[in-house]
């Protein structure tokens, strides 16, 4: 059994007056009975790879780079080269089930043709190994001698499939093998590519199904407009990405045991094209831009050099743009950002307060990362609000130190405090106390930004707190903004404080049960409202509450607290599906009505 | 099929940008304006057989004169105009059929549906010519008649197509919301479903043309129209028999031009429409 | 969609429709009929040929026995030639197969062949020539082929002779003779040619290309296939349907110009037979040609019904495509 790799393959399409660039240096190895996953959105070059594996790119692609099966170099293979080693040593499994089959043949034909083909087997011969095939992924033989046309989709993508393994290949593509196919089909055909790769095939498996690479594969590669920008091993994908966009993208998933509400990638789906423009209109020589929807031409131009998630980055930095990042190593993974992947927004590192003698706080870790939402979860006096407190720089811990944007929050100059608050944006426990009774809504909201930002014109100030209202679907009119809190019931009152703590547009959230006394309809607004400004954004949010329920909707991260201790952190997933710490699963039961559904896997 | 006719903005300039559709368009101009002008542009009598048979073409007789003493020119302009004339009624009746036949059956569908379609099949495998022939030979009527005939047997083609699409449209949202405000089945379909369609009865109405001109050609060719009414096809088998002789270049040849171009203009309008609206309804050609 | 049981009987219906229609159209003319029907004949029937004519035309057993006769092939006498209508056209069908037949071969199989190939190499100049090149010959009628063949080959270059099947009167060998009537065939051979070729060109090429955007055809060469077999087995196998459709469909018409182009060439087939009846008047002998040749389309159309589902399978489910 060999290895089949990609080094340094790079893959442009010319047309008339550009070229769009699928793969950029893309390194892959497959080896014998290893699954490995390619995803990404389409357009990200995912088929132009497996295409690739079997020579068939269109004339119209301009392949660079190697690729190799054992010791045979593959690119630059004539047409008859090729067509020996395909299907019996890499074979193919195409998008579009439906489509991959003549509809004029029979499927058991179909199925033997390879074998008549490659290895020389009569038509009985051949049509007798067929129905064996068939047989052995579960169809009933009989299916072989109708037309695709007359056959289900799961039939035919498991026609397809045993198709793909008649010739028993070394290498096995699997472009988006599952799309289309209901759950209960999915996952048979889940198990059998699994069992066909324990049995020794090599799988490269693409697809933008990232539940399906998570559950078969052995390491995942992210694919972004042609780089591979992370690489992991499968399952931690949705548990711990370490590259933003791969944070976005496992948002993005409706998996079963995901209680998140779906996220997003912030922007478009894009491809990259180099041209250049015509004499006389604008820039001639050849530049890359990027291609999406209703982007106007001039702001879609790709710096030079730079890293091409840029544009849609929520923590890009000026570097970003100038220099393109390497695949490096980064915990285990293997990622290309120049800020090392997801930066973190906030470090506390063992802060613990007392009050006389009672530990409200023992001395804690927690870190957060841009773009995330961490749940602390917990009864009252856990100690939640005053981890929170603290992080948001309100309460000085007795031990520790604090870190927020790798600044030290402590010895902070006061001059710089400005920047701590307009980043930071707080909403606390108790929204009367927390507002003063003498200003009305208007003077809450845009207190924040009057003494932030002093020289902010009167129109631009306006603009931004009735942006604000806005948000959290408050009114606008005079009359309400003239009002004073005490003339506000609590739901309106504690939107106005989301509103004050959303107004300097902070990059970092930390609220204490903010939705508290919301009506479930506004409730539900406000949450979503926040989870858009994350996609958009990056915010980054600490959120204290002790509604499991509103944790396992919007959380990445969930840390449960108990008398000043957080006894258990982790992935949401993996929190609410299979708690480990005796308390949490109490929590859990008490939150629950009935049971928690038992392990998947 | 999945086909959508949605007349697209700034279809006029894009058409104008295909050469095919030019061509088609200044060809079928030019011989509209033949036919319009042909008083000024002939003074003879086209059925006058009181010149000098065999004349070659002079200052008097632009094409000279014919075996049987009528001058060429004159002939051939009248030709044109019957036979252009056959073509567009034909085509115009027969479309009609095909519209409402094709919309009647795609509104309708069930029995209305199963009963046209036959019909139309069986009319497909009937040889359209072969019942014009029996017709002509035996009561000799006039060629509106004969033009309705064809008409009503070649009407399938289009009916098929324009059912084909309408079937799509019917499921429409702002079809159901007339449905839905009490309209009628006549005037849903006058009023929405006809006019969605419009851009396929040109294709339609272009290639029945062709078919149309090319039957009367072969018709008149073969004899069996009145004698003596003029038609480039009565034109081209009159000639045929003196084609050794001198005479076939300004007696044969223009006919067969004129014919060729004919045919060629309705060809190019109906490619380039058809490129335009759905390279995939190539049905339209089974005329 | 009906079954094929179904198409039979409805074909069979229309069958008798036409046959019933020739039937009844004498007794419909206006006044006398043979007096009518010979009014400005050619013919000049004698008074016994008349009494005949008028005793076989009121002798009516009715609607079955004529068709007893017509399958006794008693299909009436020619008053030009005065000879059984039968006769007539018996001798001259093998000549309109031997036509139409080599065309409708020559034109499906080459224009299939080369739209394939056209389209598996499209983007190419010679693809986008030969396109622009079918669709200008498309608006040729067979009438002005035909004549133009006729003058540059028969009369200005003498190459072919103009007319006729065969020559006549000549003792040949056999090799001679088959030139001989090859000769003969090349002109109205080349018109039929020239006039149905670009339609099968362009619909074949047409249809293959949208063949090739299908992933049927990605797996095919993936599964490492010659790609001869790739190209006919998988793609153009698929081609074949719009073309057996677009076949059934303009059948009816290419009648038409395979009529004029006998005609125009004098070949001595039925169209030509048709044409001097038409000349002459000859109602029974017209009757007869128009009968047997609507019932050998109809036949012809039957037959297809059957051969499309061979095709492609889907028709079985769908219907036939547009």
């Amino acid at each position: 059994m060999g290895r089949l790799s990609v080094q340094e393959l790079s893959v442009t399409y010319r047309a008339e007056n550009h070229r769009l660039t699928a793969l950029d240096r893309v390194d892959l190895k497959l080896a014998p009975g290893r699954i490995v996953a390619l995803v990404g959105e389409s357009g990200s070059g995912k088929t132009t790879l497996g295409r690739a594996l079997l020579g068939l790119l269109p004339a119209s692609a301009a392949v660079s780079g190697q690729i190799r099966l054992d010791d045979l170099e593959l690119s630059g293979l004539a047409e008859t080269q090729w067509n020996d080693l395909r299907w019996r040593r890499v074979a193919m499994l195409f998008q579009d089930a439906a489509g991959s089959l003549n509809p004029v043949q029979r499927v058991r034909d179909q199925v033997a043709e390879p074998l008549r083909v490659h290895r020389g087997l009569t038509l009985t011969e051949a049509r007798m190994q067929a129905d064996g095939a068939l047989a052995g992924i579960g169809l009933d033989p009989a299916l072989g001698t109708r037309f695709p046309h007359e056959v289900s989709g799961g039939e035919l993508q498991r026609a397809l499939l045993a198709m793909a393994m008649i010739l028993e290949p070394e290498f096995v593509v699997l472009d988006e093998p599952t799309a289309a196919l209901d759950s209960g089909t999915k996952g048979a055909i889940g198990r059998w590519i699994r069992q066909a790769a324990d049995a020794g095939t090599g799988m490269l498996l693409i697809s933008h199904d990232l539940e399906l690479a998570v559950a078969l594969a052995d390491e995942v590669h992210v694919l972004y407009l042609g780089q591979v920008i992370e690489s992991l091993p499968g399952p931690a994908l949705l548990n711990n990405p370490m590259h933003p966009y791969t944070l976005a993208l496992s948002r993005s998933v409706a998996g079963l045991d995901t209680h998140r509400d779906l996220g997003g990638v912030r922007g478009d789906a894009l491809y990259r094209v180099l041209h250049r423009h015509p004499a006389g209109t604008g820039e001639t020589d050849e530049h890359a831009h990027l291609v999406g929807s209703a982007v106007s031409h001039a702001e879609c131009h790709l710096p030079a050099r730079g890293c091409l998630f840029t544009p849609r980055c929520t923590q890009a930095v000026a570097e970003c743009s100038t220099r393109e990042p390497a695949l490096e190593e980064c915990n285990g993974h293997r990622i290309r950002c120049l800020r090392g992947g997801i930066v973190t927004e906030l470090r506390l590192q063992g802060v613990a307060k007392r009050y006389g003698d009672a530990h409200a706080l023992h001395p804690v870790d927690l870190e957060l990362r841009a773009g995330e939402t961490f749940c602390l979860v917990g009864e009252s006096g856990s100690g939640k609000t005053t981890l929170a407190l603290m992080a948001a720089g309100m309460l000085e811990p007795d031990l520790g130190e604090r870190v927020f944007r790798g600044r030290p929050m402590d010895s902070w100059p006061r001059q710089d405090r400005h920047f701590l608050a307009r980043h930071i944006g707080v909403i606390q426990q108790h929204p009367a106390r927390a507002v003063s009774h003498r200003l009305s809504v208007f003077d809450i909201v845009a207190e924040p930004l009057r003494i932030q930002q002093p020289r902010l014109g009167r129109d631009a100030l306006r603009e931004r707190v009735f942006a604000a209202l806005r948000d959290v679907h408050l009114a606008r009119e005079p009359e309400f903004l003239q009002r004073y809190p005490h003339e506000l019931n609590l739901g309106a009152l504690q939107r106005v404080c989301v509103a004050r703590a959303l107004v300097t547009e902070p990059s970092l959230l930390i609220a204490d049960e903010p939705t508290s006394a919301l009506d479930p309809g506004v409730q539900a607004k406000v949450l979503k409202r926040l989870l858009d400004l994350q996609i958009e954004k990056g915010l980054t949010m600490l959120l204290v509450t002790h509604d499991l329920g509103l944790a396992r909707k919007v959380a990445d991260r969930i840390g449960v607290m108990r008398a000043g201790r957080i006894v258990e952190r982790g992935p949401a997933v993996r929190l609410l599906n299979h708690p480990e710490h005796p308390y949490t699963q109490e929590l859990l039961r008490g939150s629950f009505r009935q049971p928690i559904a038992a392990p998947v896997r | 099929m999945g086909a959508r006719f949605d007349p697209a903005a700034g279809l006029g300039r894009r058409l104008l940008a295909d050469p095919w559709f030019v061509t088609g368009a200044s060809l079928s101009l030019f011989l509209v304006l033949l036919v319009v002008l042909s008083p000024w542009l002939s003074p003879h009598d086209p059925h006058d057989m009181g010149y000098a048979a065999f004349a070659p073409p002079s200052a008097d007789h632009w094409l000279g004169v014919n075996d049987g003493g009528m001058d060429i020119f004159a002939e051939l302009l009248a030709g044109l105009r019957n036979t252009l004339a056959f073509g567009l009624v034909t085509a115009s009746a027969g479309l009609a059929i095909g519209i409402l036949v094709g919309l009647a059956s795609a509104w309708f569908r069930g029995v209305v549906d199963q009963v046209l379609m036959r019909v139309a099949d069986l009319l497909l495998a009937i040889p359209a010519v072969m019942i014009l022939i029996l017709l002509a030979s035996f009561y000799r009527p006039s060629p509106w008649v004969l033009a309705l005939v064809l008409a009503s047997l070649a009407w399938p083609t289009s009916a098929r197509l324009i059912r084909s699409q309408a079937l799509g449209l019917r499921t429409r949202p702002h079809i159901a919301a007339a449905r839905q405000m009490g309209g009628s089945s006549a005037y849903i379909i006058g009023r929405h479903m006809m006019p969605e369609l419009f851009p396929l009865y040109l294709i339609a109405f272009a290639s029945k043309v062709r078919m149309a001109v090319f039957m009367e050609a072969s018709l008149s060719f073969l004899g069996l129209f009145d004698p003596t009414r003029k038609s480039l096809g009565r034109m081209i088998s009159d000639a045929l028999p003196f084609y050794y002789l001198d005479v076939w270049w300004h007696w044969l040849l223009p006919p067969i031009v004129l014919l060729t171009l004919l045919i060629m203009a309705f060809t190019f309008l109906a490619v380039s429409l058809e490129r335009f609206f759905d390279p995939r309804l190539r049905a339209a050609w089974a005329d | 969609m009906l079954t094929w049981r179904g198409h039979l009987l409805a074909y069979l219906l229309t069958a008798l429709v036409m046959v019933y229609l020739s039937y009844r159209l004498p007794g419909w003319l206006p006044g006398d009929f043979v007096t009518a029907m010979y009014a400005d004949s050619h013919v000049v029937l004698g008074a016994e040929q008349e009494a005949a004519l008028r005793e076989r035309l009121q002798v009516d057993g009715g609607f079955g026995s004529y068709l007893l006769a017509l399958a006794r092939l008693d299909w009436g006498t020619s008053h030009a030639f005065r000879v059984p209508v039968s006769d007539l056209i018996l001798n001259a069908l093998p000549w309109t197969l031997l036509l139409m037949g080599g065309a409708h071969l020559l034109a499906t199989m080459l224009g299939f062949v080369a739209g394939v190939e056209a389209a598996w190499r499209r983007g190419g100049r010679i693809e986008r020539t030969s396109v622009g090149g079918m669709t200008v010959l498309q608006g040729v009628p067979e009438i002005g082929t035909g004549v133009l063949l006729l003058m540059v080959f028969a009369y200005h270059l003498g190459w072919l002779p103009a007319g006729g099947g065969a020559t006549l009167y000549v003792d040949h060998g056999f090799a001679e003779r088959a030139l001989d009537v090859l000769r003969h065939l090349a002109l109205p051979l080349a018109t039929l040619l020239l006039a149905w070729f670009p339609g099968n060109f362009l619909l074949a090429r047409a249809s293959m290309v949208l063949v090739l955007g299908q992933s049927f055809l990605d797996t095919a060469r993936a599964k490492g296939l010659p790609p001869i077999r790739v190209r006919y087995a998988h793609a153009a196998r698929n081609v074949l349907l719009p073309m057996a459709t677009r076949f059934g469909l303009r059948f009816a018409f290419m009648v038409t110009g395979a009529l004029v182009v006998e005609t125009i060439f004098s070949y001595p087939g039925l169209g030509t037979l048709l044409f001097n009846a038409i000349g002459a008047r000859d109602l029974p002998l017209i009757q007869g040609i128009v009968l047997f040749s609507s019932l050998a389309v109809l036949g012809i159309n039957l037959v297809l019904e059957s051969v499309y589902a061979r095709l492609d399978p889907r028709v079985r489910v769908y219907g036939r495509a547009l």
